[in-house]
């Protein structure tokens, strides 16, 4: 079976495989994809003003990121906002998903509000998070006597951003978790609960392995996500904020250099380095998956 | 008996535990759209429910936007991009899931490398495209971006990965072609990971800012985020108002996943019944 | 037989969505890939094409864009006339501040830019230099109305290059005294007027401070409104005549800077972290703070809080030596034109009314901000009822400094922000913050 030559049955897949992608793909090459390539090639000039005069000046964007130590303070404060966000969002999601995938009362008044915190408006999110975190006037300090800079404290602040992160993507897991355990077969769990598998055993042994492409494909797509998180801490650390260079992440970098600085090439340079992270991660993931992920 | 009762207790408290935390900074916004501007800053004393509601405030927003353009809009957009996105997504995860095919995997990496770059990057050149389109201010213009997804993609992927191989094979052995395996077979049992695409690129449609007010300046023809980004303004603030307008625009989101999720729980029944 | 109708119809759909154009009428649901695939097809078309401008979907129409939906209504009302008068419509189309500044980069990449719009000291040097803005000089000196002369010099200038006006002053800002009349009765201090020093001034902060509130919270994010007026009130400087060096190392600058950090030692200022977290504005509205000193653009937010509208009123800011020494430092804004603009001679038609004596005039009247043509802005007073704004109006009579800016203003800027948190916290001494900051500021100055 090693001829090169390839059956009707193999000509007819690899025809409706490129059929089936075709619009995905055109639409993603001309849309994202460009783009993209457009980036990584700035990367390497130091830019003129609205794309016209760029300079080529090699690698000495990427040369002066490996010396410049607000990028690496950057880089961590995005890593300690994913290890933090991504690994409680998803425990919690999966839990409060497979309690509301049983028949109990109030399941889907209590679906709906899991979901709410995903159909807020970001300013009014951060307004809110602003107001409860306040050192002065905030619901936290004033109804707990405590006395925390939650949001200006450069030690803690992350952590804070990091909260409201998990608040606002537990709706997001668990709809997936919820899509996910829809389809798994239910004779599945009626064969387990034969065998007398109590609710505990069943999570770990029937349903983490029955859902985990689900389980797979929200924790690759909420690191890309947490790595990429900006929205909420350019909403909520104002920038004359004594934590803001513990909390800065690499895309709110990015915008400053890119946007308020008009440092385009600088800018590429930073999303190449915050590309590359991604990359890895995402492949570590892909590699790892054949360890837990079971596909049928 | 008896253990099941306590199990059931557990989930209860975990339940509403969460839901206080999910609800909390909801009802504040609530409060908050009733009060007056001096009360949401008033600290001594702590001012948690107005004193007086101000239901004017409603009025006051009504009057400010205009809410049912910005509801057509909105929702347009929303329908629009949720059908691209769930069209051209189940096909291409079909593909990448069930079909081999050359330059498979490449073709799949760039899929994953759209997702990996945060969007800001795309926003220029893509408002280029609009421009010389002449889609600006149109509803096509506010979809433009969302034409296709990356994210729904690799979502309907891993939903094909996840089902039973024989049903394929039995299909082709009863003599369905590839277009007819996936359409009769393969598709109708992803229904519920079509219907998460659809809550969520409604959900990030809706949530999108920066875009509609770029390529939709006119206020007439924007979104209710953007509407309402623009009437937060750049120095005056106006809390009880905001918080109502951000109500207000969230109605809509909420019918949408009250209505996809009676598609969640039908899901239930026919493909619970099927396999 | 239905089953294989089915596959024929998924296929021709598909193939069809493949060749492109001309799918819509045939397969609905093909439309959007049908549309994405004409994309590039198109854009190379409309490359050949005349640039048009952004939205103006009918024929001769104008669009105006500009980024605070305040100032719309009173505006339109002004455009409205013009409309009247030359038969062109034009719409003003609000985009916030963030999405402005894209909006405007992505018009100037692409060649679209709005017909008229705000320019903005931070970047007005770039839109000039790349030949973005419309060259208004010889339609000024053709102009009846437009006589530059009558204008804030600042602002005129800030829209030169190379001896072109690029842009006409729209509007003037000055810096005043808020303070919280309420607390000043119950410290029993006297209101401040235009006797007070810089040294009453942290003096009187002092004095109204207790567990309830601070007498004066500094902004430190924002230097308009606040220490640069001390700064040049106190003879000191933030950068040269010539853009070439800072000014922080100078002994007046870190006087001037010294008084701030004092206070906030002294607690008669909230520290950083309070600031950072609600804005000195937002403390006078909930009466934590007796003073704070705000740009004449805060008047719509005082205005429409109804505890600052009963309790706050403003004054002019304090001078150092000699009431000569009283310091305003000022921004403007200005009207441009897309240098491609489809209708240009309409455009300049539009930006001729808006900043002619009797635009100006109106702008004042209907409260939308101080004018930036000399003189016109007396109406501007009576726009509000509930405070006394000629603690603004005089500041016009202060010694006017217009906001220290070079090429890449938000560079040094954004240094300077953050250098300064060492001083405001108290981690490093004033002067060796200000030092360091002088020498960041000439090398990024020698950069540009």
């Amino acid at each position: 079976m090693k001829t090169t030559k390839m059956t009707p049955r193999q000509k007819n897949e690899m025809l409706w495989g490129w059929i089936f992608i075709a619009p995905t793909m055109l639409g993603l090459i001309v849309l994202n994809i460009i783009p993209i390539f457009q980036t990584i090639h700035q990367s390497f000039y130091k830019t003129g003003d609205f794309g016209k005069g760029n300079k080529f000046v090699g690698l000495a964007n990427y040369q002066k990121v490996f010396g410049d130590t607000e990028v690496w303070q950057a880089l961590w404060n995005t890593a300690k906002y994913a290890i933090v966000e991504v690994p409680i969002s998803i425990v919690i999601a999966l839990v409060l998903a497979v309690f509301l995938n049983k028949k109990i009362k109030g399941r889907s008044a209590f679906r709906t509000i899991m979901f709410l915190p995903m159909i807020v408006a970001p300013a009014a999110v951060a307004m809110v998070w602003k107001w409860i975190y306040n050192s002065n006037f905030g619901l936290i300090n004033n109804v707990f006597g405590t006395e925390v800079n939650w949001i200006s404290n450069p030690q803690i602040a992350i952590y804070s951003i990091a909260v409201i992160g998990i608040w606002g993507v537990i709706g997001y897991n668990m709809v997936l978790f919820i899509a996910g355990l829809q389809e798994v077969p239910r004779d599945y769990y009626e064969a387990a609960s034969l065998d007398g598998a109590n609710g505990f055993n069943q999570f770990i042994h029937i349903t983490v392995p029955l859902i985990s492409p689900t389980i797979f494909f929200v924790l690759v797509t909420r690191v890309i996500a947490a790595m990429q998180v900006f929205d909420v801490i350019y909403m909520i650390i104002d920038y004359n904020n004594p934590a803001l260079k513990k909390t800065e992440s690499l895309v709110y970098l990015f915008y400053k250099y890119s946007f308020e600085q008009s440092k385009k090439g600088y800018g590429a340079t930073v999303v190449v380095i915050l590309l590359a992270v991604i990359m890895v991660l995402t492949v570590i993931q892909l590699i790892g998956q054949k360890k837990w992920v079971h596909y049928e | 008996m008896k253990k099941i009762k306590i199990s059931t207790i557990v989930i209860y408290i975990i339940l509403i535990f969460f839901a206080f935390i999910m609800l909390a900074p909801f009802v504040w916004m609530l409060l908050t759209a009733f009060k007056t501007t001096a009360e949401t800053m008033q600290v001594d004393p702590f001012v948690l429910v107005p004193e007086v509601w101000q239901v004017e405030n409603f009025s006051k927003v009504v009057k400010a936007m205009d809410f049912v353009k910005l509801y057509i809009n909105t929702i347009a957009m929303i329908a629009l991009r949720v059908l691209c996105a769930i069209l051209t997504s189940t096909i291409a995860g079909y593909a990448f899931a069930r079909l081999e095919f050359k330059g498979k995997n490449f073709m799949f990496a760039l899929v994953l490398l759209q997702m990996m770059i945060p969007v800001q990057i795309f926003i220029i050149p893509q408002y280029v495209m609009v421009s010389k389109l002449h889609l600006t201010n149109t509803v096509w213009g506010l979809v433009f971006p969302g034409l296709v997804s990356a994210f729904g993609t690799f979502l309907l992927k891993q939903a094909y990965m996840g089902l039973p191989r024989d049903l394929e094979e039995a299909a082709r052995l009863d003599g369905c072609n590839i277009p007819q395996t996936f359409l009769h077979i393969m598709a109708p049992l992803t229904k519920s990971s079509m219907v998460a695409l659809g809550i969520f690129t409604a959900v990030f449609a809706y949530k999108d800012l920066m875009w509609p007010m770029i390529v939709c300046p006119d206020s007439k023809k924007t979104t209710l985020a953007s509407a309402l980004a623009k009437m937060s303004g750049q120095y005056s603030q106006k809390y009880p108002e905001l918080m109502m307008a951000a109500l207000i625009s969230c109605v809509p989101m909420i019918i949408i996943y009250i209505f996809f999720q009676k598609q969640f729980i039908e899901g239930i029944a026919t493909s619970g019944g099927k396999l | 037989m239905k089953k294989r109708i089915i596959a024929l119809l998924l296929s021709t759909l598909m193939v069809t969505s493949l060749v492109g154009c001309g799918a819509t009428e045939e397969a609905p649901a093909a439309a959007p890939a049908a549309t994405e695939e004409a994309a590039p097809a198109a854009e190379a078309e409309a490359e050949a094409e005349e640039p048009t401008s952004i939205g103006s979907s009918v024929e001769g129409e104008l669009t105006v864009t500009i980024w605070d939906e305040g100032q719309r209504p009173g505006l339109q009302q002004i455009v409205d006339e013009w409309s009247a008068q030359s038969g062109v419509k034009a719409t003003i189309q609000v985009v916030d501040w963030n999405s402005y500044w894209t909006l405007l980069e992505a018009g100037a990449t692409g060649g679209e830019l709005p017909d008229v719009f705000w320019m903005h000291s931070n970047v007005a040097q770039m839109y000039m230099e790349n030949d973005m803005l419309l060259d208004l000089t010889d339609r000024i000196s053709a102009s009846d109305k437009i006589d530059l002369a009558n204008y804030y010099e600042g602002i005129v200038n800030l829209y030169q290059s190379e001896g072109k006006q690029y842009a006409i002053p729209k509007d003037i800002d000055t810096i005043a005294l808020w303070y919280n009349k309420t607390i000043f009765d119950e410290m029993g201090v006297a209101y401040p007027d235009e006797t007070w020093t810089w040294n009453d001034f942290a003096d009187a902060a002092a004095k109204l401070t207790n567990d309830e509130h601070w007498g004066y919270a500094i902004q430190p994010g924002n230097n308009q409104e606040g220490f640069y007026n001390t700064i040049y009130s106190m003879g000191g400087s933030v950068i040269s005549e010539d853009k070439k060096t800072s000014g922080f190392d100078d002994p007046n600058t870190i006087k001037a800077m010294e008084l701030f950090t004092d206070m906030i030692a002294a607690g008669s200022c909230p520290d950083l972290a309070t600031v950072s977290e609600t804005a000195p504005n937002e403390l006078l509205c909930a009466g934590k703070v007796a003073m704070s000193i705000n740009g004449s653009w805060m008047l719509a937010g005082y205005r429409d809080n109804e505890y600052a509208a009963a309790n706050c009123d403003v004054a002019v800011l304090p001078y150092t030596n000699d009431p000569s020494d009283r310091v305003s430092i000022y921004n403007g804004l200005g009207w441009a034109a897309a240098a491609n603009g489809k209708n240009i001679d309409a455009a300049w038609s539009l930006i001729e009314h808006l900043t002619s004596k009797e635009g100006q005039l109106k702008q004042a009247e209907l409260g939308v901000t101080m004018s930036a043509y000399e003189g016109t802005s007396d109406a501007w007073v009576n726009s509000v009822d509930c405070f006394d704004l000629n603690g603004h109006m005089k500041m016009l009579d202060a010694k006017l400094v217009f906001r220290p800016y070079s090429r890449v203003t938000t560079v040094w800027e954004d240094m300077m922000t953050e250098k300064l948190k060492e001083a405001w916290t108290g981690e490093k001494a004033t002067a060796d913050v200000c030092a360091d900051i002088a020498a960041e500021m000439n090398a990024a100055l020698a950069e540009e």
